[in-house]
Order: C-alpha cells, then structure tokens, then sequence
C-alpha cells in the first residue's frame, strides 16, 4: 500500500463529499483522513488515502477525474510515503490573534514575521469583512513555538509589524482558550 | 484545533469587558518563626516572606503574559499576627507591623494581610495587644491590612470584641484622619472567616494551613454584564432561569482562566495550589462594576425595589458556575458590593438611591457585608459597634461568611465626600440614623449565644 493526498477543489454543492468518496472506494482506496472546510462558497478537501499496490498516482487521477466529470470539481493525486512528515523541535501551541483595518500585505507581516523565527502554523483562519470596522476583520494563526525561540523576541516583532499595519496583535497561549471554553 | 467563536469571545472578555486575574496572594506560615523576642521575631518573618515571595510579582507577570491575562495584584497573606506573636504587646504589634510592610515592599506587593486575630469566643493576650496596635499599625504602614474574626455560627458573637472593634475602627479612622480614615478601609470585622482568602483586607494564611499556598481572586462584573446584555439582545423573552445559566456559564469560564494562571505560579513557586476565589469584585472602573448589573437586569439602580433578589440569584449563579469549573473555590466566591469601590454603587448611593439600610439586607445574599462605606465623622463607637453586631448577626444566623469595613471619616458628615485613592476609591458619606448617640445594647458584653441549628424558619 502506498499513500496519497488528493485534494479537492470547487463551487460549492450538496453531495461532494458522497462523489468523492464513492469514487475512492470504487478505486479500491481506504480513507485514512479527510479535512473539509467552505471558504465563503468554495469547497476545499483534503483526503489521505492508502492506494491499492496495483494503483498508481496517475491512474487514481484519471479515475477521479472520470468518476467526477460533470461536478466541475478540480482534483489533484500527490502520492507521498507513509510517515514522511519531518520530526519538528519540541513546541508550545499559542495563538496569535489580529484585529484591524483590511489592507494587503498583513497576512504576509505576520506570517513572515513567524517564518521567521521558525514558528509552524498549523491552522489559519482569516476573516476580513468589517472594511474598516475592526472588529470585523480578524486573523486567527495557531502555531507551535519551539522552545528555542524567546516568546518576548517574538512578541516584540509580532507587535512591531502589527503597529505597522495599524492592527491590534495579541499572542497567548492555546490553553487559556481550551481551558475556558470545553469542559 | 480551536473554533473561531472560542478565540473571539475569549479576546473579547478580556479586551473591553475587564477579565483580568484580581489577585494572586501568596499565603506564608509564619508559626514556625515564632518567639518571644520582636526582634527575632520580625528577623526571621521577613526572611521567610522576602524568601518565598521573591520570584512572586516577576512570575504573576511573566504567566500573565504567557496567556494574555493580566495579574493585576500580587500580594501576601501570613498566618493571623495576634496567634504567632502572642507574647508581644501593643507597641511590639507595630514593630511587627512595620516589618511585614517593608517585606512586602521590598518584594514589590500592594498589600499583605494577616495583621489578624480570632476572638470569637474570647480575647487572649495576643490578640489584646493586636487589637490595641491596629490604629497605630495601620497609620504607619501603607500595605499591611488587618482582620478581626468576632463572630461564628457554632461560637456566637464575642459582644466584647464587637464593642472593642467599634472603637478600633473609630481610633483607626481617627489616626488617618489628613486622609479620610484611609486606616479603617484596612480593617474588616468578620463573622465567619474563611481561612483562605485572598482578596483584602481580609485576607489571612489559616493555622490548617501548610506552609506556603497560592490562592487566587478571579473577578469579572463586567464579563457578566455583557454576557447577560448580549443574551436579553439575543433571546427576546428570556427568563431569569436562561439568565442565571447565562451568569453560570460566564463564572465557569472566568474561574477556569484564574485556576490555570494559579495553578502554574503554583508550580513555578514550587508551593501547593490552594483556591479560587471567584468573587465579582469591582473597581472604581466604568465597566467593571456590579452595581451596573443590576441596571442590565432591569432595576432603575442597585438598592431600588428588587435588588436583593437580584443579588441574591447572581451571587447563586455566580457560585454555581465557580463549583463546577473547579474543585477548590473557596475564599468569598459571590459578589463583591463595597460602595467607595465600584463606581456604580458610589453613584446610587450618593443620588440616595441607596441606603444603608437597604445594603443591609443585601448583604443577607452577597458574599461579605457592609464594606467599604463611609460614615459621618461623629459617629459614635457604640453605633458602628451594634452596626457591626447586626452584620454579624446575619452571617452567624445564615452561617455565611459577613463582614464590616467602615470608615467613619473625621471631620466629615453625611453627604460630604471621601477619598481613598487607588482601588479603595471614593464615596458621598452615608447618613446613618442614630449614629451619634449611645448603644446601651453592645454594652451589655459577654457573648451572643451560637444559634439554634434546627427550627430553622
């Protein structure tokens, strides 16, 4: 067995999900994980299959595709070794949060900023729809801080490039958030 | 991975509603210090306090940081003073005074409490001589704070001790008078004492107590006056059993922020983790006040026609919430309404919409008692006496914690005002009635039998 990250791409409609997954077991594929989200009315996925010894990257592509065709999706077939993710320094999950006006560039500030001192996102949701109602337009990064890094350095920087930007900027750690909001 | 809604209403509380962590106080034992000799004495208290306190304002700030929450207080409670100096005598008492003020100093608190006695049922050397110093202690120190228990529901009220404190909080007042009584707003009056405080001036380190603990006082009125403003905005029709869920589910929240940021200067520390304290505790802020709760839930003002109902069903929600969030709350844990504090309740007093008599009955439902209330300055000691036995009287019966902080401002009468800076704030003094004159009553002494237990009508 070898493993495959397919993602899939497109307007947004009931019975995506059913499509796609009749389709991989047709082909023969177990679904591992799947991630989906709706981004105002595009659909996103990402599925993590284990692909049949016979089954190759091309040929599970040309599968989907034809199993598909009509629902004006776009598929993509990675295939990548089990276990391949890189052993990363041991980290704390903090949250860095954003508010303020909407202009281009301040997802790059920020993440750049992260990039950086080597700071991994592991899940960014952006929303800007205030214009320039503040409170409306907010950024959400959770990332991982290895130990290594100096949290103050960090903030520093964060808070130089949010007052730049003209965006209030606060970093604080996940747990506050787990702790008062989930029994 | 964390929900959008989570994060945002998180930030929200903490940005324009006012969640901050109150206080964290560091209890110290200082039984073990203990001597006949003040010098000895004072030496060994302050290395123990200047020893295990050190890293406490720089770790409060740095956890603080960490989550986004800030510490506002950092302080010390030490075991009661009156117990482990009871051989000294009243001017040794300020010597020990002044001593805790400069430890707390030099390890950067505000305030460090325990200048304290329990005479409930009767009044030993030490806690004579404790007594007798408090004026003079609390005139010449900045940051210590006294409390005296007088009165529990299996002792009885000590109407010696009740009529000895009249006169310490009206010598107290007197020996601040250049600053409106300042030294009686260091002084609470107790029935019913909790061990483990942390908010002051009552705040004690309890003889079962170990020998260093974290407590911490959560706070948060103004986290439950939006919650509740966004939940009558968002359920037309809602009533008071939604509401008290909506004040339970906000004090959950609240309790869980200050256990975390506690429970890790705990450990930072290296000292047991104690309590939460989770008390609606105002200050002289607008938006961080519980008299403005009561306007969200419909009165004209606090001390209008329903306000101890009000109070009575927040304080419940408030606990409820607490208990679930965390096994160890203690302390107070309800809601705070100490007048000169909360800009709300100062308002409503000084428009006489609020009356001593009617924060009386409040503090039947409330956490404490009559606190933080400024009185005419010709107020007699017989009077604050039996104003003190009536607060008593209704935490021994109730068998709940109550309390008096009065300050009867020299030189100042009714509807004059007063000032005491910083979170101590500023209130128009209250008329009382009868507070001139002589109290044949609190001269009777001796002691107000323990109430009956059953019969309970």
């Amino acid at each position: 067995m070898t493993q495959a990250v397919i993602s899939v791409l497109g307007e947004d409609r009931p019975g995506i999900i059913a499509a796609v997954s009749q389709a991989l077991l047709d082909a023969g594929c177990n679904i591992r994980s799947v991630s989906q989200t709706l981004l105002q009315a595009v659909f996103g996925a990402l599925f993590v299959v284990a692909m049949p010894d016979e089954v190759d990257e091309a040929a599970l592509a040309h599968t989907l595709t034809a199993a598909l065709e009509g629902l004006d999706l776009d598929v993509i077939v990675h295939a990548y070794p089990a276990g391949a993710a890189a052993s990363r320094p041991h980290a704390e999950p903090f949250v860095v949060t954003t508010h303020g006006p909407d202009r281009p560039g301040i997802v790059a500030a920020v993440s750049g900023v992260l990039a950086r001192y080597g700071v991994n996102v592991t899940d960014l949701q952006a929303v800007f729809e205030g214009g320039d109602r503040p409170e409306a337009n907010a950024m959400i990064f959770q990332v991982d801080v290895p130990d290594s890094v100096s949290l103050a350095a960090l903030k520093a920087d964060l808070a130089s490039a949010a007052e730049r930007l003209g965006l209030e900027l606060n970093v604080q750690h996940r747990r506050l958030f787990e702790i008062m909001n989930r029994i | 991975m964390l929900g959008k809604q989570e994060v945002i209403s998180t930030l929200e509380m903490l940005k324009y509603e006012h969640l901050d962590l109150r206080t964290v106080t560091l209890g110290i034992s200082l039984l073990d210090c203990a001597s006949d000799d003040v010098r000895v004495f004072t030496a060994r208290a302050r290395q123990r306090i200047e020893t295990l306190a050190a890293a406490l304002v720089t770790t409060c700030d740095r956890l603080g940081a960490t989550y986004g929450v800030p510490v506002v207080n950092k302080r010390i409670a030490v075991s009661p003073i009156a117990l482990v100096g009871a051989p000294f005598t009243a001017a040794e008492m300020v010597e020990v005074a002044r001593a805790l003020d400069t430890a707390a100093g030099n390890v950067g608190v505000d305030f460090v409490g325990g200048f304290s006695a329990l005479v409930e049922k009767g009044m030993a050397a030490g806690d004579r001589a404790l007594i007798d110093a408090v004026p003079e202690a609390l005139a010449t120190t900045s940051r210590v704070c006294a409390s005296i228990n007088v009165a529990t529901t299996r002792a009885g009220i000590n109407m010696d001790a009740v009529l000895r404190m009249g006169e310490t909080v009206k010598a107290t007042a007197e020996h601040t008078a250049g600053d409106d009584g300042l030294g009686a707003a260091k002084l609470v009056v107790f029935a019913n004492i909790p061990e483990d405080i942390p908010f002051m001036a009552g705040a004690y380190l309890g003889v079962g107590e170990g020998d260093a603990v974290i407590n911490v006082g959560v706070s948060g009125p103004g986290v439950v006056k939006r919650a509740i403003e966004r939940a009558i905005e968002a359920e037309p029709g809602i009533d008071l059993g939604r509401l008290s869920e909506v004040i339970k589910q906000t004090a959950f929240k609240v309790t869980r922020a200050g256990e975390l940021i506690g429970r890790e200067v705990a450990q930072a520390l290296g000292v047991t983790f104690g309590v939460v304290d989770l008390s609606l505790a105002p200050t002289p802020t607008r938006g961080d006040s519980v008299g403005e709760i009561f306007r969200s839930l419909g009165l004209a003002s606090i001390g209008a026609p329903g306000s101890t109902a009000v109070l009575a069903m927040l304080n419940d929600a408030v606990k409820k919430g607490g208990a679930f969030a965390s096994s160890y709350v203690g302390g107070l844990s309800g809601a705070f309404i100490p007048v000169s504090e909360d800009l709300e309740i100062a308002a409503a007093a000084a428009r006489g919409d609020l009356s001593i008599e009617k924060l009386e009955a409040m503090t039947s439902v409330c956490s404490v008692g009559l606190d933080m209330i400024a009185l005419p300055g010709d107020t007699s000691a017989e009077a604050l006496a039996a104003l003190i036995a009536d607060e008593m009287a209704i935490g021994v019966i109730n068998r709940k914690t109550t309390a008096a902080r009065l300050i009867p401002v020299p030189g100042k009468t009714a509807g004059e005002h007063a000032r005491f800076g910083g979170l101590l704030g500023e209130a128009t003094i209250m008329a009382l009635p009868h507070g001139s004159g002589g109290n044949a009553f609190v001269r009777f002494g001796g002691r107000v039998p323990a109430p009956i237990q059953s019969l309970v009508n």
